[in-house]
């Protein structure tokens, strides 16, 4: 019995790794296309307006752009399984040491996020779905709806302008590194990552209300609250523990989101990052940063739902047979 | 609810608990040498190499590090920087520096008459995006550790401003720049050095006591890159920095009269025109060129490009300038621009406006101008392709009429010359008129300055009379910074200097 359940829980790991290599795959041929799929010469845009022809042909050899298209992607590929991705239209730096540079600081706004959205989410969302229907529901779920929609940009300038202008407790912007200075670093993160915290945490709010409200109305959970158990004991034990696969899910997507850096929010901070990286890039037309961004930023998303796959047959037997 | 407001108190304890950490930010004293300025500009460097970047936010940054023979004073005229003095051979063809002695580098090496000619061969060898500027230069030569001589082709009045205009032509260390380490840890001879480079997040330099126009008061400058107008704002509000120029000209109505900023605002040396192309008909007859020139409502482009910053002029020179010469001969007269149409037998007329997406300002100043040229009678189509598009389109003559600026000159034949000379080399509207071709050859090579600005004092009337360029206006240089901050100055040329700048106790 413990070798099948073994031999099941690899298959299912061997399946979930095959089906992210093809997306990877697929992404790798959306990244490679963006470059082709732009209206006049990157080259030259990336130039701008005074140029040599000795430079023009350096960086269009450089970028590769003047062999054959097969070639080329071939080449990418090749290239981006060991890691090179090329060298920045801006300064001649290789891409991947750039993203590498940048990012700590978008993993460690993303971390401190996740933890001020759970903060929010869980007590939130368990707390509404016991009181379905009454006031407090109600509140909790105007609330999280209106942090669903108000936009990010504008909810950074809100906290700035209270925070660092009026009051003068934390600073506007800025970056620095956790490594350095913790307690400088916490002081500068906390802005950006209640701005994100709030969006992030009303979305997990909605969705772990939904789980407990979708758990509460089993049968089993009429079992146990009529064979007399303590109303703890049922919410706690049996509801909330049974809703977590579905928090999972939505945890890593947000969790996701926040690693491909949240553009908005790292501009408005000046927080630099994988976000504020692309938003420069785009800006200067750097086809080979946004590419690697991209596709890094691809990458961390199907390594966070292999994660989350992985979980769930730890947290619910029931999906490794699947 | 009860929860709710906990969770809320709960945040508010923590963030105040944070901030009672703070030792106060924008304050750090730095032992006896003062305090580090710290500046919010609006974007990052590509790189620190003087002559290859073409970037203003590296600029910005370079200006405080680099030095150049000679350089630009408030009235943007030159006076001496790393040559001390200079003369003039009596045929003009040959020009002897004198340079400063006793100048080091940020790395300790001294500073000779060889890096000097160093720096300029590199811009003209490695055909760099300023060997332009060069261009007159036949032969430079060190004839000793002091001196340099620089031949040119023929008397060239505006050689100081072409070496010394802006930091593009700066003096550089050979070692740093044959490593390749100048694009990130550029050594240069100027009143701060380098010291940490965190990418996407800030530059630091700090004061070079060695300096020779003496240390600077502050202990040094830290550049951050706050592409966010309203976060710069609330920075410098909050003392998190003390000077910043990313601000949304929007936002400047709302500043003026604020007392815990101080706010410049000056009609820079950048200029936005009008050109039409006079290999096309009907805008080869001055009559319908000039027609534009009346219909237009430069005020309402100056109020939808900049919201009322920039300062509308006719001509390009900006009032600050000793080059500037007052010309008014256009105003807004739909009359006016009719009568002229109808003289030129053009009743009604189809014209493609070439503006960039890339200069969204460009854009909705088409807008005004399509509405403008309506009324009489020329229907406009606008195309606003990106830069490089726009460019080709340019130098393949195909549009009707383009809107575009000019940056970064100083002296008036980097205005007139290449723009309006029928053999100069940016002269894609085709202007061709003898006269002023005349003029601007003799006012090259015409060394008293007077007798100078005469020349382009005409040439530049002869060129807004037959509208070559139809100018519009000078965008203003538009920066903050904080009431402690003394003796700075924003400048026409937006060159930002620290170097003598000092904090108010």
């Amino acid at each position: 019995m413990r070798g099948v359940l073994e031999n099941t829980t690899v298959r299912f790991l061997a399946r979930r790794l095959a089906y992210t290599a093809v997306v990877l795959v697929g992404v790798m041929v959306v990244v490679f296309s963006i470059v082709q799929l732009v209206p006049g010469d990157p080259v030259r845009i990336a130039l701008g307006t005074r140029y040599t022809e000795a430079s023009y042909e350096a960086l269009r050899a450089a970028s590769g752009l003047d062999r054959p298209l097969w070639e080329q992607f071939v080449g990418y590929l090749g290239g981006a399984l060991t890691g090179d991705l090329g060298v920045s239209f801006r300064n001649g730096e290789p891409v991947t040491a750039v993203l590498l540079e940048r990012l700590p600081a978008t993993i460690s706004l993303a971390l401190a996020g996740l933890v001020i959205g759970l903060a929010v989410a869980l007590p939130a969302g368990i707390y509404s779905a016991l009181r379905e229907g009454r006031l407090s529901d109600g509140i909790v779920r105007i609330a999280s709806q209106f942090g669903v929609s108000v936009p990010d940009f504008w909810m950074g300038m809100l906290l700035i302008t209270l925070f660092s202008s009026v009051l003068g407790w934390l600073p506007s912007s800025g970056y620095v590194a956790i490594t350095d200075d913790p307690l400088e670093w916490l002081r500068r993160v906390t802005l950006p990552a209640i701005t994100m915290g709030i969006v992030a945490g009303s979305i997990m709010t909605r969705y772990i209300r939904a789980a407990v409200l979708d758990v509460a109305s089993m049968g089993y959970i009429r079992t146990a609250r009529s064979k007399g158990l303590a109303p703890k004991v049922v919410t706690f034990r049996h509801i909330v523990r049974n809703a977590l696969v579905p928090v999972l899910t939505i945890t890593g997507i947000q969790m996701a989101t926040m690693l491909g850096g949240v553009i908005v929010v790292e501009v408005v901070f000046a927080w630099p990052g994988l976000g504020r990286l692309v938003f420069d890039a785009v800006a200067s037309r750097d086809y080979p940063i946004i590419q690697g961004a991209v596709l890094l930023i691809a990458v961390m998303f199907l390594l966070i739902n292999l994660l989350v796959d992985v979980l769930y047959a730890v947290v619910d037997p029931r999906i490794r047979l699947s | 609810m009860k929860s709710r407001m906990l969770l809320a108190g709960i945040a508010m304890t923590g963030v105040a608990a944070l901030a009672a950490c703070s030792t106060g930010e924008g304050v750090d004293l730095d032992g006896a040498d003062g305090r580090v300025l710290t500046a919010a500009i609006a974007g990052e460097p590509d790189q620190l190499d003087p002559h290859k970047t073409t970037s203003y936010f590296s600029f910005q940054v370079l200006e405080n590090i680099y030095d150049t023979l000679v350089e630009p004073d408030e009235n943007l005229e030159m006076q001496p920087a790393l040559a001390e003095d200079w003369e003039l051979s009596d045929d003009q063809l040959t020009w002897t520096f004198e340079l400063r002695e006793g100048v080091t580098f940020h790395d300790g090496s001294e500073f000779t008459a060889d890096d000097v000619v160093y720096s300029y061969n590199r811009i003209i060898d490695e055909e760099l995006s300023n060997a332009w500027r060069l261009s007159a230069i036949t032969d430079i030569t060190a004839t000793d550790d002091t001196t340099v001589e620089i031949t040119v082709a023929q008397p060239t009045p505006n050689l100081l401003s072409s070496l010394g205009g802006f930091k593009g032509l700066a003096i550089v260390s050979e070692d740093n720049a044959e490593s390749g380490d100048i694009s990130t840890a550029p050594v240069g001879t100027g009143p701060f050095s380098l010291e940490n480079y965190t990418s996407g997040d800030s530059i630091e330099l700090v004061a070079n006591e060695d300096y020779w126009g003496g240390a600077p008061e502050i202990a040094g400058v830290t550049f951050r890159f706050i592409s966010e107008g309203s976060t710069a704002l609330a920075a410098l509000k909050s003392g998190d920095v003390d000077w910043t120029d990313s601000i949304p000209a929007q936002q400047v109505q709302g500043l003026e009269g604020d007392d815990t900023i101080v706010l410049g605002q000056n009609p820079s040396n950048d200029y936005w025109y009008l050109a039409m192309n006079q290999a096309k008909e009907p805008w080869n007859d001055v009559r319908v060129r000039q027609a534009v020139a009346y219909a237009i409502d430069r005020d309402a482009i100056a109020q939808v490009t900049s919201y009322g910053t920039a300062e509308v002029n006719q001509l390009a020179i900006p009032k600050a300038s000793s080059w500037y010469s007052e010309y008014d001969t256009y105003s807004t007269d739909v009359d006016q621009a009719k009568s002229l149409m109808a003289d030129a037998g053009v009743p009604s007329a189809e014209m493609e406006l070439l503006v960039s997406s890339d200069y969204p300002e460009s854009v909705a100043a088409a807008q005004v101008i399509a509405d403008n040229l309506a009324e009489i009678g020329i229907t406009v189509s606008i195309s606003s392709p990106d830069f490089a598009s726009w460019l080709d389109a340019q130098n393949a003559g195909r549009f009707d009429m383009l809107m575009m600026s000019w940056l970064g000159n100083i002296d008036p034949d980097d205005f007139y010359y290449a723009q309006h000379h029928s053999a100069g080399g940016s002269n894609a509207q085709q202007y061709s008129n003898p006269e002023v071709d005349a003029l601007l050859d003799e006012a090259r090579t015409e060394t008293d300055t007077d007798a100078r600005k005469a020349l382009y004092d005409e040439a530049a009337a002869l060129i807004a009379d037959d509208a070559s360029y139809i100018y519009l206006y000078n965008p203003s240089v538009i920066q903050a910074w904080s009431p402690e901050l003394e003796d700075y100055e924003a400048r026409g040329d937006r060159a930002i200097r620290f170097k003598s700048v000092s904090f108010s106790d």
